[in-house]
């Protein structure tokens, strides 16, 4: 009987020229993000090479570690091309220096800002826009349709137990859904492999877990819409209902929650807290100048190697100071961002496409963290380089003034060689951390499923049949 | 009538009264049976309780005292036993209009437990209720409200259950299709159906039924057997009836 029911949905579902159209736009638009992330990232990494090597070729002619100009990029990664979440909102260059606070900039919609307009096709845009559609037009009058359509009072008049009849009714409908939809998703995997996207076992792991979250949001749609059915007598009323629900959900929730948060929470602003350091570091630059007006070298003493331990320490000292004040204000920074954005993905979790959005971009890690993790390798690095440069040079650059003596007849200096360059390797999320943080959504995705489907099973057996 | 079949009472309400949650009574007490082989037509008005009898053997709503038997078995209180005996033909018979008139008639016919059934069996049977052959594998968006009727028909007569309950099957039915729908009815009632049949058209009724019951607010106002109405107007009856109860009500 269960099997009956859902082979009736299947063909009906699957047999209707509704299916067929839709069906071939999504199925273009699915292959259409794979190719769209396959080429995103080739034009990406072909850009971060260029930049690399345009960086190591501009210190070709110098002859001092502490002249250079030396950058780090972000590298691109096909799973952020896939789901760009906020890779391309954040600057990917920074200007490493031997200290001092670094500073990401160009961010691709910076580059390029008619991305920006429109944003990206991806996968995350795939799901919770195209794909939630798809399943509320194909589920809206599940229920309340076979009732206008009489339909109903005739499959009652058999001996069918309600239950089985929902079930069936679901899990068709499902099935009709998600199983065409594995072609072209397929399909579009074999494209990657096909455009020789590097992606790694791990990547292969997240994607899979990426689409399976997908799934589950779309399975929230469809029980979504099964419940609405079960609950609004006409089908015209449950269509519009449940547009009205997807507004809510896909647009407003999770930016009502945002502002919520920044309501709640007052977070001082990158301005305020520029403010605050310019003005402590006016005033630590007095008393540099203070202290430099006042020196005074010891007559045996070789003047200019004693000015540069001078300024040396001086510079150590204020960066020091700088460092500490600095730390201390994006500390609290952070702090006060680490409660507003907890409030802010608290209160959207109301919304499950809030909670697909994280896991998809936990698990491609083209997540807030990536801000995080950027930076933090980029300190990691900015470290490296620091030593490398004191030990090449005896000193680092960074804030205050370097003084670098040549006198006629001395040697030229050979040239430096960049490949001695420390390389800044980017180390994605472990697939072990991107999961902690991700299934709490995807289980959250889950229970969505299990309430809507719980509802329309519960609604259902005292649906009026008439 | 075939007098080789065992008669006895395949539908039965018993006592029969709805109220629904709004206050409108819509059956009152309402007592009849249809026999195997017999046809019995329900005559009434919109909101006459035709339909709410027929919901209520079908157990799409329960009724508030009393109760309705299919073969004996209580409707409201073993539905899924009760109804494998019964066929359904509704008003504007609809099904998936995405379906061919065979996938329809696969469906509900399984539905209705015949799962051994060949297409050509489908076939015979629609061509049976008049259904031309090149209608078959058509989708039944494009079907008139006749074909559909002659498609529930056949998904009745596939069911091959005792009892068939009709709800206003003329309803909206060109002469000639509505005639061949009486002509069909006829036969399945000589085949030993009991048929349970509400409808406007009292013509119909008169040809075909073996008892005519009038029903007005929620209550049979007349019962009469095919005899008792063969040498009488029954639209003078009807009329008579109905105006007869309308004074009584005032």
């Amino acid at each position: 009987m269960l099997n009956l029911i859902i082979k009736k949905e299947l063909k009906e579902i699957i047999g209707s020229s509704k299916f067929v159209y839709s069906f071939a736009v999504s199925a273009l638009l699915i292959l259409l993000t794979f190719y769209v992330g396959a080429k995103t990232y080739q034009i990406n990494k072909s850009q971060y090479d260029a930049a690399v090597a345009e960086n190591i070729r501009s210190m070709s002619g110098i002859t001092d570690w502490r002249m250079i100009n030396h950058k780090i990029f972000l590298p691109p990664h096909p799973l952020s091309s896939l789901v760009s979440g906020i890779s391309n909102d954040i600057g990917r260059n920074i200007a490493v220096r031997g200290r001092g606070e670094l500073s990401p900039t160009d961010s691709k919609y910076n580059e390029d800002p008619i991305y920006a307009v429109f944003r990206f096709l991806d996968l995350n845009f795939l799901f919770q826009i195209i794909l939630s559609l798809f399943a509320i037009l194909f589920c809206y009058n599940a229920v309340n349709g076979e009732k206008e359509k009489g339909t109903l009072r005739l499959v009652f008049s058999n001996a069918i137990p309600r239950d089985k009849f929902i079930l069936g009714k679901i899990i068709g409908s499902y099935t009709a859904l998600i199983i065409p939809l594995l072609i072209p998703i397929l399909a579009g995997c074999l494209l990657l492999l096909i455009m020789n996207i590097p992606m790694t076992g791990e990547d292969w792991f997240k994607l899979f877990l990426i689409l399976i979250a997908g799934f589950l949001l779309f399975g929230v749609f469809i029980n979504l819409s099964v419940f609405l059915s079960t609950i609004v007598q006409r089908s015209s009323s449950s269509f519009l209902l449940l547009l009205v629900v997807w507004i809510m959900f896909i647009l407003i929730i999770p930016k009502v929650a945002v502002m919520i948060a920044g309501r709640a929470v007052d977070v001082p602003s990158v301005d305020e807290i520029n403010s605050k350091k310019n003005q402590y570091a006016q005033q630590i630059s007095r008393e540099f100048m203070n202290k430099m007006s006042n020196f005074k070298a010891s007559p045996s003493a070789d003047i200019m190697k004693e000015f540069q331990k001078f300024m040396e320490k001086n510079n150590t000292e204020r960066d020091d100071k700088m460092k500490a004040l600095t730390e201390k204000l994006n500390q609290e920074r952070r702090n006060k961002q680490d409660v507003q954005e907890n409030l802010a993905f608290t209160l959207s979790r109301i919304s499950p496409s809030a909670s697909y959005s994280f896991v998809t971009a936990e698990l491609a890690g083209t997540s807030l963290n990536l801000v995080r993790n950027y930076r933090e390798q980029a300190e990691n690095y900015q470290k490296t380089f620091a030593k490398f440069q004191t030990d090449k040079t005896g000193g680092t650059t960074g804030g205050g003034m370097t003084f670098v003596i040549r006198t006629e007849g001395d040697n030229k200096p050979p040239e430096i060689k960049p490949s001695e360059l420390p390389k800044f390797e980017f180390t994605q999320p472990r697939l072990s951390g991107s999961l902690s943080s991700s299934l709490s959504d995807i289980g959250l995705l889950f229970i969505f499923n299990l309430i809507f489907f719980g509802a329309s099973y519960m609604r259902f057996l005292k649906f009026d049949l008439r | 009538m075939n007098n080789t079949q065992e008669i006895f009472p395949m539908l039965q309400a018993v006592h029969l009264t709805k109220k629904y949650e709004d206050g409108l009574l819509a059956l009152d007490d309402v007592s009849f049976s249809v026999n195997t082989g017999q046809i019995f037509a329900m005559l009434g008005g919109n909101g006459a309780g035709k339909t709410t009898t027929i919901n209520i053997f079908l157990n799409l709503i329960e009724p508030t005292s009393g109760q309705t038997k299919i073969n004996g078995i209580v409707s409201h209180e073993n539905p899924l036993k009760a109804k494998e005996y019964v066929s359904f033909v509704s008003e504007n018979v609809m099904l998936y209009p995405e379906f061919t008139a065979l996938q329809n008639i696969d469906f509900f016919v399984r539905l209705g437990g015949k799962l051994n059934y060949s297409k050509d069996y489908y076939r015979k049977v629609l061509l049976r209720v008049g259904l031309q052959e090149d209608a078959h594998n058509k989708k039944l968006k494009g079907f008139s409200k006749g074909m559909r009727q002659k498609c529930g028909i056949a998904i009745a007569i596939l069911k091959d259950a005792p009892a068939i309950l009709l709800d206003e099957p003329t309803s909206g039915l060109d002469p000639k299709a509505g005639l061949e729908l009486i002509r069909l009815l006829a036969e399945l009632r000589d085949e030993g159906k009991a048929i349970l049949m509400s409808t406007h058209d009292i013509f119909r009724a008169k040809e075909i039924a073996d008892e005519v019951g009038i029903m007005n607010n929620g209550k049979f106002v007349m019962i009469k057997s095919r005899e008792e109405i063969e040498h009488e107007d029954l639209e003078k009856l009807y009329v008579e009836y109905m105006a007869g109860y309308m004074e009584k009500v005032a």
